[in-house]
């Protein structure tokens, strides 16, 4: 009899509901699963509608990743094939530079460290500060920049400087996107919005982080290719 | 869930036509209550409408509000909307994701009529260079490269990225999945603006001068890739987080799938793109030397190794381009599956294997640039390790082909115009692609072939192929966007026509691409051979004219179907099973409502044994379905 064959296939499929699967639950407010299972750190759980924005940050940031990665290989082939390379000196002040951004990560932990212990005006202090040193090493650029042109290397000079350029721009445009993503978050009302402060605040340090990261990357391939 | 090849059939045939089983059978069909029951009623007319003669285009349902606050809804949270917003909030500024999806639409739409126009030109000039033509009269070959540039712009980006991803995946993905926007509407909204100033800057620089015109280019195609890649960040999240109670990865409609991958994949793709243009930008805007040209190249010391250095662009280009060309088939493949699934009344045959297929296709679009670079100088051994990777890209593309026939096979098939188009799709895609595998071999492509036979192939795969699968889902979900019905009569002269007609020019042209490399004839019979050249090639221009024209009858459905098409009363004319057609006719704004629908099983319960109907749709709770006596 055909009605009882099919019986038993719509019991198992109650009992895929009831596993769950990887069906998320539709923005009912349900504090989802941590996406990175990262039970180390105090990471707050997630609720489902602020979930998908450190997906979205984590796509995102691998796009911007292969973003760099063609201007780096090309930088590779280019380098490696070219036999009238010249070397660009690389201004002494990128690595005060980096030293700027580096502490700038370190400062823009503390204010989340401070926002978790519910201290609001410390988490305000140091994420400021944080912008503050943000702008400070986009100025250096600028600053190494002109002290290049003072050299005589232009962008079109040739084409190691053509890269260092373009690099050091791109990363630059970049960190300003996440400076003002760090001013949103610090003058932006966060209780009526379905993301919390320390949602934002964590989102924006991936952000800031990868940035960081990316620039000691790009610092180190144009030291070695040099 | 088994898929067996062939389901056993049911103890009870099928003799009512659709429109009854409404009635007969009210406990199959029983609408869900996700609180707006009533939402069906709120049609065009019971909108107050003013200024019709300037909202008549948009005061068509597919424009229309129905805000979700008039529908029994107990939800406290659910506040009471605004009166009607304004024309431009409701269409062009809306962050709707329908809105959006049939923005796209109308952008592709433009698009493929404006290549197709730029098309002939090319054609009618190839074959009659005395002819006056608008634009190419004045005869630079600058010109004629405007006009194959502009034409493949268009058609690659505009319309084969924008139309099945952008246009049917942002309508219908959050549908399919129960959720009721995509993650993140505003920027969906940006990016379609974004869309749409590439578009017209792609315009103005093919009427400007060439080199303004190559600058103005290069700048939107980078605006192009901006949009994609948040276009992509926006349909991955929504698949990944906004999925409805219950619908798992297994059970996702293969439409969704391959949108999904196909995110994934632009996400990784446009960002080269875009590095590749900010580099020619830069050395057309600020004089640096990324990407040599020769005079440059000249001044340099003898040592310089000049060959390789345009290399680098072809690499970069060929990177992006080839995973390109796979983002514009990959929705194809889900519609066609999804088409053809729902057509024959029997599940995907081998579901997880076409979903792997899928992903595979995806990977194998990173690995396979070289395929393009054969004759540039390269590493000599690159060729072998590319085209070995090509060719292995017939392994994803036979797993679909036997899972489409395998799907076919033994089947009910209901012959519409949508299910023709997507078997027409699995004829152009095989035609198409047996010849991918003689180019893939890196002898046959660097001396044998000429230019026209790699144009035949590609036009098959992407051009015809991927259009018959646009075709069929606009077939196919017309009642879901419009309310209306496409007229079948008109739809099937069209599908022949430009059925015929895509073999009549896009064959001969494989065959002129041989011929010119061959060598096995000499002599008189050669000189004989090389006068057909000129004859199949007029062939083809006629033909390509035919074919065109015969778009007028597409046209003509379209347009009439949208203002006075038959009616679609049901909200389930297909009988097909994924969440979209749960809703009424076009959907409502907030979709679903506050309540989201609940899965309970995957896309394809097509014939399953011991049902009275011959589908289970996927929101239909197993005590809901009606068994078979």
């Amino acid at each position: 009899m055909p009605g009882t064959t099919s019986a038993p296939e719509i019991e198992l499929i109650i009992e895929d509901i009831g596993g769950g699967g990887g069906g998320k639950p539709p923005a009912g407010g349900d504090d989802g699963d941590d996406g990175g299972g990262d039970n180390d750190n105090r990471r707050r759980k997630q609720s489902s509608s602020s979930k998908r924005y450190s997906t979205a940050i984590t796509i995102a940031l691998v796009s911007i990743l292969m973003f760099f990665m063609a201007l780096a290989s090309a930088f590779l082939v280019l380098r490696h094939g070219s036999d009238v390379w010249v070397t660009v000196h690389l201004p002494r002040l990128l690595w005060a530079n980096t030293l700027v951004l580096l502490a700038s990560s370190f400062t823009l932990e503390a204010a989340r460290r401070r926002l978790s212990l519910a201290d609001p005006s410390g988490f305000r202090k140091f994420w400021l500060f944080t912008t503050g040193l943000g702008l400070l090493f986009v100025a250096g650029q600028l600053i190494a920049w002109r002290q290049l042109v003072a050299q005589g290397v232009y962008i079109a000079s040739n084409q190691a400087s053509s890269f260092f350029y373009i690099f050091t721009g791109a990363h630059a445009v970049h960190l300003l996107g996440g400076v003002g993503a760090l001013l949103y978050v610090s003058f932006r009302k966060f209780e009526k919005t379905s993301v919390s402060l320390s949602v934002a605040a964590e989102i924006a340090s991936y952000y800031w982080h990868f940035m960081d990261g990316l620039w000691v990357f790009l610092l180190v391939l144009l030291y070695l290719g040099k | 869930m088994p898929a067996s090849l062939s389901r056993p059939r049911l103890s009870r045939p099928l003799l009512r036509p659709p429109t009854l089983q409404l009635f007969d059978l009210p406990m199959v069909f029983s609408l869900p209550t996700f609180g707006r029951a009533d939402v069906q009623t709120f049609r065009r007319g019971d909108v107050p409408t003013f200024r019709r003669s300037v909202a008549l285009a948009f005061s068509s349902p597919m424009y229309s509000i129905c805000p979700a606050s008039m529908a029994n809804d107990d939800s406290t949270a659910n506040q009471p909307e605004a009166p009607r917003s304004g024309f431009l909030a409701r269409t062009l500024l809306s962050t709707d994701h329908k809105v959006i999806g049939l923005n796209y639409l109308w952008l592709a739409l433009f698009s493929v009529f404006l290549g197709l126009a730029m098309s002939l030109l090319m054609r009618i000039h190839l074959v009659w260079p005395g002819i006056r033509l608008p634009f190419l009269s004045g005869s630079s070959l600058e010109r004629y490269a405007a006009l194959t540039t502009f034409h493949g712009s268009l058609m690659v980006f505009l319309v084969l990225t924008a139309a099945p991803q952008a246009g049917f995946g942002n309508y219908f993905l959050p549908l399919q999945i129960g959720a009721r926007e995509m993650a993140f509407p505003k920027l969906n909204r940006l990016s379609f603006w974004a869309t749409a100033a590439s578009l017209f800057g792609l315009t103005v620089a093919f009427l400007a001068a060439p080199e303004t015109g190559i600058t103005l280019w290069v700048a939107s195609v980078a605006l192009f890739c901006l949009a994609s890649l948040c276009s992509g960040i926006n349909f991955s999240v929504t698949t990944i987080d906004l999925r409805a109670k219950g619908m798992t990865l297994p059970r996702l409609p293969l439409t969704v799938w391959a949108w999904f991958i196909n995110a994934i994949l632009s996400t990784l793709i446009f960002s080269i793109l875009l590095a590749a243009s900010v580099c020619l930008l830069s050395d057309r805007l600020l004089s640096t030397h990324f990407f040599p040209p020769l005079n440059f190249l000249a001044g340099q010391p003898a040592s310089f190794v000049a060959n390789f250095l345009p290399v680098l662009w072809q690499r970069l280009f060929w990177f992006f381009a080839q995973a390109e060309v796979y983002i514009a088939m990959l929705p194809c493949f889900g519609l066609t599956t999804h088409l053809i699934s729902t057509f024959s009344r029997k599940p995907v045959w081998m579901e997880r294997l076409v979903v792997l297929a899928l992903c595979g296709v995806g990977v194998f679009g990173f690995c396979v640039w070289g395929q393009h670079m054969f004759s540039s100088g390269m590493n000599p051994f690159s060729p072998l390790v590319f085209s070995l990777l090509a060719s292995s890209l017939g392994l994803p593309a036979a797993i679909l082909l036997i899972s489409w026939l395998g799907t076919l096979w033994n089947a009910r098939i209901q012959l519409n115009t949508s299910m023709l188009f997507a078997v027409g799709f699995v004829s152009l895609f095989l035609a198409g692609g047996i010849s991918g595998i003689f180019l893939a071999g890196h002898d046959l492509a660097a001396a044998a072939v000429s230019d026209e036979f790699i144009t035949g192939h590609f036009h098959l795969v992407m051009g015809v192929a991927a259009t018959f699968a646009i075709l069929g889902a606009l077939f196919f979900w017309f009642p879901k966007l419009f309310g209306r019905r496409l007229n079948e009569s008109l739809g099937k002269i069209h599908f022949w026509l430009t059925f015929a007609g895509v073999y009549l020019v896009f064959m001969p042209m494989h065959w002129l691409g041989l011929l010119s490399h061959s060598n096995i004839y000499s002599g008189s019979r050669a000189a004989a051979i090389a006068a057909m050249v000129g004859p199949v090639r007029a062939f083809i221009t006629v033909a390509a004219i035919l074919m065109v024209f015969a778009q007028g009858i597409f046209l003509v459905n379209f347009l009439w179907s949208l203002f006075r098409g038959e009616k679609v009363e049901q909200r389930n004319p297909w009988r097909a099973t994924t969440l979209e057609w749960t809703l009424p006719s076009p959907p409502p704004t907030g979709d679903f409502g506050p309540t989201g629908p609940v899965v309970y099983r995957g896309a394809y319960e097509f014939s399953v044994p011991g049902v009275a109907e011959d589908f289970v749709p996927q929101h239909l709770s197993p005590e809901e379905v009606v068994k078979a006596r």
